[in-house]
């Protein structure tokens, strides 16, 4: 073998590709002056990831617009062969025909994942996208989707985040429906949503927006949640119905794992006539974390005992009270402790974190609950929103003074 | 039964071995579970039955020499061990992977012949870091890559991505420049003819340089003022709606997202990142609009103007491929750059 000094261009292909998605674009690309042997290296490389870092930076905005433009198509010009992922994150593009280009010659070269990231404007997805039949993954943010009728979703898409999106809710739902291995689902910042999703192969969902009302209509591998629901101030209630919005909405996932809620979720799910127990139990259910919870709300308190008691393997448990008034209410005594709640068993609830703690009744009567309830408990983290020195004395004695089933449970009281 | 037969042969032995033997004939014994950690080594030895004796040793492919397998071997003997955590494994391929960088390259190509993913991801990842943020000087030394490339040729794939309108923006900026600069020679021509009449040549000069002096100065204040300008509009950018949102639920949208997202992609930390991105802050020393300089009229600056502009347009051109350090530096498209500023230091004092 002859010993030539140069010792890595003859790498196998595979390698240095490997080596090249590690660099940035920028830097792959400057290795095609290296010399003959590396001047195309970079060229078959699957994954292009832009960015305005790609360019030199500028005060002016229109320079860096034009000079990113002109690399991306440069770029995907001497480019040979397929492309699978693309992704371009940049807010200084926004609208512009170029990218309309660049989206045709992707659903021509077997485009599999695609991200957009772009800036604030009125950018339409152009009709090449829907087009692209390969895509498993796509990731919109600040554009207009509006498929043509003939549509029928992405059959191998199995990861979709869609961020500020212009789309009629009716496209949403058709197009989750029409994605039948969606496994990972993002929507965010949605106004007045009412969405049904179906999806059979859905594992993980995030929503985060102003929801009218979620159904969750057929997810049953569903392992992960997390919820963002905002109202709109106009609105003074959620819609009342007679389903209980907890069963309505967690009804049918038995494999969650975890559960995550912020600011009206938690109201969300109280809405509704209360059934007396649910009617599964969350076997795999391990981590909850419900935030800007109303402890004066008894609903709201019903619910997360409810969560909490129908999870047996619950390990770690995160709750906030909520800051937030919109429904100023009168505490109700809530003597729901006293029945037989105390006959539950947390058998492996180990860490509780509690924030925002003001030192209500029900929010004392809360943590009361929990450590008699939990035999291997260890840490509860309560962090109070009381200013009065005084205040926060009293409420630190008296959850002293609780009794402990669990030998090692410990307080950790956190100044804000 | 190859196994028992090992095992009447050498009783004092508990392990087995795995007979191995390199390109240049040489065999040697390796203990089963560290070669069995290769997958190539692992198929041989299952579907062809060889490796159990010195007659049947595995030939390894060209690729693996004496030195590179015994590394591969160290590796394995670490890794195939169970009960490592996560973080003693990344520290041992930390230390593991400092070698020069010949011996990385070989150990990348024998560990990609055998076949041990893991070893190749490591060591791609050394060589990308070495590789990252280099000139092309600086990464053919390292190879010992030879430069063979024509300077055109070094140019040439990405010329295309030269823009002729940029050329033509080049063209129109020094166009105008030269014409600002005739008007001004004309006006101020016309009020300077009085003096030219009363005073000898050696005063014309002193009084153009002493003037140099004050008009550099105010035109360099008014470059500042443009450029504070400049900046304020320019930061105007994107908005962050999100954070309006944030704040309402005290949590950063990224530990949210970090939250769900345990095994998928990182398109919400993306996603958030977004959010919250930011016009990056440019250094303020890029102009494209210099009608301030025009204030000039004295000819050698003229002259410093043209070479800035020739070189302005060089660096266009040779921005895209030779743009190395100078891409740590902000400064790049500017005509007023160093080069500029450390010129017209020379006859006025006081700069930076």
């Amino acid at each position: 073998m002859v010993e030539s000094p140069d010792f890595i261009s003859d790498l196998p292909q595979s390698i240095i590709e490997n080596i090249l998605t590690r660099l940035s674009i920028r830097d792959a690309i400057r290795t095609s002056v290296l010399s003959s042997k590396w001047r195309y290296k970079w060229s078959t490389l699957t994954d292009l990831v832009f960015d305005e870092k790609c360019v030199s930076p500028s005060t002016d905005r229109c320079v860096v617009e034009t000079n990113l433009v002109r690399f991306v198509t440069g770029v995907l010009l001497l480019h040979q062969g397929p492309i699978h992922k693309f992704q371009l994150s940049t807010s200084f593009l926004q609208c512009r025909p170029d990218i309309d280009q660049w989206l045709l010659f992707l659903s021509r070269n077997g485009i599999k994942e695609l991200v957009l990231e772009l800036g604030e404007g009125e950018f339409r997805a152009p009709s090449c996208l829907f087009n692209c039949l390969k895509l498993t993954r796509l990731e919109l943010c600040h554009c207009e989707f509006d498929p043509p009728r003939c549509f029928k979703g992405f059959s191998s898409l199995k990861s979709l985040n869609l961020h500020q999106i212009l789309v009629a809710p009716e496209v949403i739902e058709s197009l989750i429906s029409g994605c039948p291995l969606l496994e990972f689902l993002s929507l965010s910042y949605f106004d007045s949503l009412v969405l049904s999703i179906s999806a059979p192969n859905l594992m993980y969902l995030y929503l985060d927006g102003e929801f009218k009302d979620i159904f969750l209509e057929n997810t049953p591998k569903l392992v992960a949640i997390s919820v963002s629901m905002y109202m709109h101030e106009d609105v003074t209630d959620f819609e009342q119905s007679s389903d209980y919005n907890l069963v309505k909405f967690l009804g049918g996932v038995p494999l969650l794992e975890k559960l995550v809620g912020y600011i009206y979720f938690t109201k969300y799910l109280s809405i509704g006539d209360d059934p007396g127990r649910l009617p599964i139990t969350y076997i795999h259910l391990k981590t909850i974390e419900l935030y800007q919870v109303s402890f004066e709300d008894a609903n709201e308190v019903l619910v997360l005992l409810r969560l909490v008691t129908h999870s047996p393997n619950l390990k770690e448990l995160k709750v906030s009270a909520s800051p937030i008034q919109l429904f100023p209410l009168e505490e109700e005594g809530f003597d729901l402790f006293e029945r037989d709640y105390f006959d539950y068993q947390l058998p492996r609830l180990e860490t509780v974190k509690m924030t925002d703690v003001s030192g209500i009744r029900n929010e004392l009567e809360f943590i009361r609950f929990l450590l008699g309830t939990s035999p291997v408990l260890d840490t509860v983290i309560v962090s109070s929103s009381l200013t009065d020195k005084d205040a926060k004395m009293d409420m630190v004695v008296e959850l002293l003074r609780y009794p402990r089933v669990s030998p090692q449970a410990q307080f950790l009281f956190l100044q804000d | 039964m190859s196994e028992g037969e090992m095992a009447i042969i050498k009783p004092e032995m508990m392990k087995s071995y795995i007979w191995l033997e390199t390109a240049d004939g040489s065999i040697q014994q390796v203990e089963q579970e560290v070669a069995m950690f290769c997958p190539m080594i692992c198929q041989e030895v299952i579907q062809k039955g060889v490796g159990s004796s010195k007659n049947y040793a595995i030939s390894l492919p060209q690729r693996v020499n004496p030195a590179m397998l015994s590394l591969i071997f160290d590796y394995c003997r670490f890794h195939q061990v169970p009960g490592r955590s996560n973080k003693e494994r990344k520290i041992y391929d930390e230390k593991f992977i400092r070698m020069d960088t010949k011996r990385l390259c070989e150990l990348t190509s024998a560990a990609d012949s055998l076949q041990l993913k893991p070893l190749v991801d490591l060591t791609s990842r050394a060589l990308a870091r070495i590789i990252e943020g280099k000139t092309p000087e600086e990464i053919r030394e390292i190879f010992h890559l030879p430069d063979d490339l024509t300077e055109e040729e070094k140019l040439e794939p990405l010329k295309n991505t030269m823009d002729d309108p940029r050329i033509r923006l080049l063209n129109r900026l020094y166009a105008k420049k030269r014409k600002e600069l005739k008007e001004r020679e004309k006006l101020k021509n016309v009020e300077v003819e009085e003096h030219v009449d009363e005073r000898s040549v050696d005063d014309l000069l002193s009084f153009i340089n002493g003037r140099d002096h004050k008009v550099v100065k105010t035109s360099k204040s008014k470059k500042k003022n443009k450029k504070r300008k400049e900046q304020k509009n320019g930061t105007s950018m994107g908005t962050c709606e999100a954070s309006e949102k944030d704040s309402k639920h005290n949590h950063p949208s990224k530990s949210r997202s970090a939250e769900v997202v345990d095994n998928t992609s990182s398109s919400l930390g993306d996603v958030s990142n977004l959010l919250s991105m930011e016009d990056d802050i440019f250094t303020p020393k890029t102009e494209f609009e210099d009608g301030y300089i025009d204030d000039e009229i004295d000819p050698a600056l003229k002259e410093m103007l043209d070479r800035e502009v020739e070189d302005f347009a060089r660096r266009l051109n040779s921005s895209w491929v030779l743009s190395i350090g100078q891409e740590r530096q902000p400064v790049h498209f500017s005509i007023n750059g160093n080069g500029a500023t450390r010129r017209l230091t020379g006859p006025a004092a006081g700069h930076k």
